[in-house]
């Protein structure tokens, strides 16, 4: 399964890193206003396409890149109703605090799990290449993350039963 | 703390300082327990601070009394335990203890204060004795080809407001069937995944000879559908739960065994939920962690702005910021 990780991540890495070249760019639609293109869409021409990266079915990419900014989905592997609950709670608890992680979107995009936003002044403030870093590594930390928290609740609910009922013996 | 504790916490340490002051003192408190259960411990006469009543409230005590359940507090309290209409208002039973007549020895007194911080417990095990009786009976007994459990034999107990413990004894096992409802859906997949963990248990060395368990969702189990009468007052729906307990007779040999059963047992609903509780909360601090980590990462990105950096200079020798 695993032998798909890497060229997957290798994909995500290139295109967002050839994604990511951004530049500032005034809305021409109010003046003196500098909007996220993407988020706005008030001017076709400077959205490009939009590229999706599927690893499977369940697993995949989006990146939305437009002149000034770039949108990134990511929809993460639920293969059951325990791997569900905890991917919802867990960018539920992401995104509540994407006030300090700037480039996390609050809401995500229609059909995936988590989107980032990431404007020309973010690139500007911080290092691309660790950017995109940062995004890799936080795909692999979450699906590490889900697949640990499912195997600490299998755990504990064995300790628990094993306890409980080694008593009745 | 794995496993809940059967006695009430706050009786077990009150009880023996007021046992021990040597001058009694007055003393008034409302406290509560599992499954909704009120006790009141006070001392009614000011002039004689020696006789200390403890009173208790059970939700479902009509259940409990139609099961034994006063016989089993005669047996248990005997002396302590006032009559019918003494007991106070708004309370199940009442006990009476005269802090002045109690025995002298230690190991007496704690053992009394055990007696009473299991109060909970032993009204609560009335049916289950009850039920051990039936199944004694029956086996010495059996009732021929139709061994259907009878609705009269079937105990019920209401011990909350949408949950129920039912009993059905029969020639060579007791079955227990609790129901429970989750309230969340966190909860009804967690507790998913714990109440399977209960059925996959048997298969383990330690617990070969525990109790079987089995559980359904939604639908109540098959032993108690069909009875009639009681089939069609039962809960249904996506969060309700019924777990089936099956004791066989010797888990309940002796009456040391059948006191530590009927103890375990009890607690079973609370247990669960607790430990469903406790690993949201584990859950939850998990995430958090996980998440300093990913901020700690993200600000690496962000290169340091050293002081000299920062401030730069032009050709003709200005100094200033860039923005």
């Amino acid at each position: 399964m695993s032998n798909t990780l890497r060229p997957y991540l290798a994909c995500v890495r290139s295109s967002l890193t050839a994604a990511l070249t951004l530049e500032n760019f005034p809305s021409q639609v109010s003046e003196r206003h500098n909007v996220a293109e993407i988020e706005a869409q008030s001017t076709p021409e400077v959205l490009l396409t939009p590229l999706l990266i599927s690893r499977n079915a369940s697993e995949q990419v989006l990146i939305e890149p437009s002149i000034n900014s770039v949108r990134l989905s990511i929809k993460i592997k639920q293969a059951d109703e325990i791997e569900r609950i905890l991917a919802h709670k867990f960018t539920r608890f992401l995104m509540m605090r994407a006030e300090a992680f700037v480039i996390l979107r609050r809401v995500p995009v229609k059909g995936y799990d988590i989107s980032f936003l990431v404007t020309n002044k973010n690139v500007e403030d911080m290092m691309k290449h660790k950017l995109v870093d940062f995004v890799i590594q936080f795909m692999e930390d979450v699906d590490r993350e889900l697949s640990e928290a499912k195997l600490s609740l299998n755990a504990r609910a064995r300790i628990v039963a094993e306890s409980y009922l080694s008593q009745f013996a | 703390m794995l496993q809940l504790e059967p006695n009430n916490r706050y009786l077990a340490t009150t009880l023996p300082l007021l046992f021990a002051a040597p001058k009694p003192s007055s003393v008034d408190q409302a406290f509560v327990d599992f499954d909704s259960i009120r006790y009141h411990l006070w001392t009614p006469d000011p002039k004689n601070k020696a006789v200390l009543l403890l009173s208790m409230d059970v939700r479902c005590w009509s259940d409990l009394s139609q099961h034994g359940a006063m016989d089993l507090m005669r047996r248990e309290y005997g002396d302590y335990l006032v009559q019918d209409d003494e007991t106070e208002a708004e309370y199940s039973v009442t006990l009476k203890i005269h802090i002045d007549q109690l025995p002298a020895g230690e190991e007496e007194r704690a053992e009394i204060v055990s007696k009473l911080s299991l109060l909970k417990r032993n009204a609560l095990a009335a049916p289950f004795e009850k039920a051990f009786g039936i199944q004694k009976h029956l086996e010495a007994n059996p009732r021929g080809e139709d061994d259907v459990v009878r609705k009269e034999d079937v105990m019920s107990v209401h011990y909350r407001p949408e949950e129920a413990l039912y009993i059905l004894p029969s020639s060579d096992r007791v079955t227990i069937v609790f129901s429970t409802i989750f309230k969340e859906e966190t909860d009804r997949i967690f507790g998913k995944v714990f109440l399977q963990e209960f059925v996959d248990a048997r298969r383990r060395p330690s617990c070969q000879t525990a109790p079987q368990v089995l559980y359904t969702n939604r639908e109540p189990p098959l032993e108690i559908r069909d009875i009639p009468g009681l089939g069609a007052g039962l809960e249904r729906g996506e969060n309700v739960g019924y777990v089936t307990f099956v004791l066989f007779p010797r888990h309940f040999a002796t009456p040391a065994l059948a006191a530590e059963s009927i103890t375990q047992i009890q607690l079973f609903r609370d247990y669960l939920h607790y430990h469903i509780k406790c690993s949201k909360a584990y859950m939850h601090s998990r995430m958090r962690t996980r998440v300093a980590e990913f901020l700690k990462v993200l600000n690496r990105a962000k290169p340091d702005v050293a002081a000299g950096e920062g401030a730069r200079k032009t050709a003709s020798g200005r100094s200033f910021v860039r923005a």
